[in-house]
């Protein structure tokens, strides 16, 4: 007989992406899949553009976005929806693609920029800063590895069907929750009924979350629905 | 000597290693924030304010070797103020980049930032520190990006997420939490209960969810 081979030493490597990610960084993905042997779970993430554990959100931005703060609104309510939803949130700075001879897209240094630089960095938010999509690839794989030497890493199935899609949607509905955080629910909790019955600490520990935002879940399973606090337009259009 | 402890940086000010007296970064400060030289601050090159200083990496340090990579370490080692790394990316230096940007942000946890050249630098200074006198001035809201306490009624909410319930849409939603109150409630209700609300199908649909 054949020695059986030994098991896998290193879990494979995850992350999620948007789906929009799909038109606008298609090299970002297909190198990450390609080149660093990372599985792609494209899924409509809404909030950030990649997932890559349980707790961190990476956002790629173009270089170009960031000089200009003609941006400034878009960019900072996205920046603000993340931190709101994940841990940790790194924003990954890309040089523009630049076709051979164009030099009406040399981009100049501004104030701006390095106000907003200035912001992320005290907000706790990471850049990176990544000169072509290839690049940004391979950032991502350096940030999930990380994560997993961290014990953060993704671990659960991204796939999910039948059932547990419709518990998925259920879960996805809580305000200010990450798409991991609601598949690990899945993943834990037989039903749901189980994870409405669950203690804070229970929450926490399936979904993967802080305490404070386990507490945060708690609180929202447990809120007393008042009908007179519900925007007329909402409960008119179901009558 | 490594020092790389705090130091008190009087407000709206930066103190600046006596060595880059004179540069091109010390020349266009000047005139935009007061800059006082020291020349004891051992591995810092400027103190932005009590917490957060800058160590500089050059474009002529990247070319020279591993020097600035035991520098950045003993100061993380030595010190718990908050380090931002500035690094002069030019053409020369580009092929290390990715290198220090990997010791810098993910192994050791500093933030990076990259110049084109001193004048880019002073630029990127002025900004920081104007951001630190904002703050410092009790301007809680000078910080787009620092997440702020939203209290946001729950209402819209939970009525989208009883809504994700099989068999229940806007009608049954609004029935459900009207007799229930809560989600926690709605999900521990018996056939029974869920029955005159909403009829025996959706009923048990609910309660076996």
């Amino acid at each position: 007989l054949f020695p059986r081979a030994p098991p896998e030493q290193t879990p494979s490597l995850c992350v999620l992406a948007d789906s929009r990610e799909i038109s606008s960084g298609a090299e970002v993905i297909s190198c990450l899949k390609a080149r660093h042997g990372v599985k792609v779970q494209v899924c409509s993430l809404s909030s950030s553009d990649y997932v890559v554990s349980n707790r961190m959100a990476v956002e790629r931005k173009l270089l170009s976005e960031l000089l200009n703060s003609v941006n400034r609104n878009k960019v900072t309510q996205r920046i603000q929806r993340l931190q709101s939803v994940f841990e940790r949130i790194c924003v990954i700075v890309e040089k523009d693609r630049v076709r051979p001879g164009d030099t009406s897209r040399l981009l100049q240094r501004t104030q701006y920029y390095d106000g907003v630089l200035a912001a992320l960095a005290r907000a706790g938010v990471r850049i990176l800063f990544s000169s072509c999509q290839e690049e940004t690839a391979a950032l991502l794989k350096d940030l999930v590895l990380v994560e997993q030497r961290k014990d953060a890493a993704i671990r659960v199935p991204t796939e999910v069907e039948g059932h547990k899609r419709e518990m998925l949607n259920f879960y996805l509905s809580i305000p200010n929750l990450s798409y991991l955080a609601a598949l690990n629910m899945c993943h834990h909790f037989d039903s749901v009924k189980k994870m409405v019955n669950s203690s804070p600490l229970d929450i926490a520990a399936g979904a993967q979350v802080s305490p404070q935002k386990a507490e945060e879940i708690f609180r929202y399973l447990h809120y007393g629905f008042d009908v007179q606090m519900l925007p007329e337009n909402l409960c008119a259009k179901g009558r | 000597p490594v020092t790389a402890g705090s130091i008190v940086v009087p407000y709206g000010h930066v103190i600046g290693n006596e060595k880059w007296r004179g540069s091109e970064i010390a020349q266009k400060l000047q005139g935009k924030i007061r800059l006082i030289f020291e020349d004891d601050l051992g591995l810092v090159d400027f103190h932005l304010s009590n917490r957060t200083c800058i160590l500089y990496i050059s474009e002529a340090d990247l070319v020279a070797g591993d020097e600035f990579k035991r520098r950045l370490v003993r100061f993380r080692n030595a010190s718990n103020l908050g380090g931002i790394v500035i690094v002069e990316k030019t053409q020369i230096s580009d092929q290390y980049f990715l290198a220090v940007q990997k010791l810098v942000v993910l192994e050791l946890g500093m933030v990076l930032l990259p110049v084109a050249n001193q004048g880019e630098a002073s630029q990127l200074i002025t900004q920081l520190v104007s951001f630190y006198v904002r703050e410092q001035s009790k301007d809680h809201n000078s910080n787009p990006f620092v997440r702020k306490q939203g209290s946001q009624l729950a209402e819209p909410s939970v009525f989208r997420t009883v809504q994700q319930i099989p068999g229940v849409g806007k009608t049954k939603a609004l029935l459900l939490l009207q007799q229930f109150g809560s989600i926690h409630r709605l999900c521990n209700a018996s056939v029974q209960e869920l029955e005159p609300v909403v009829g025996q199908t959706v009923a048990r649909q609910i309660h076996s969810f």
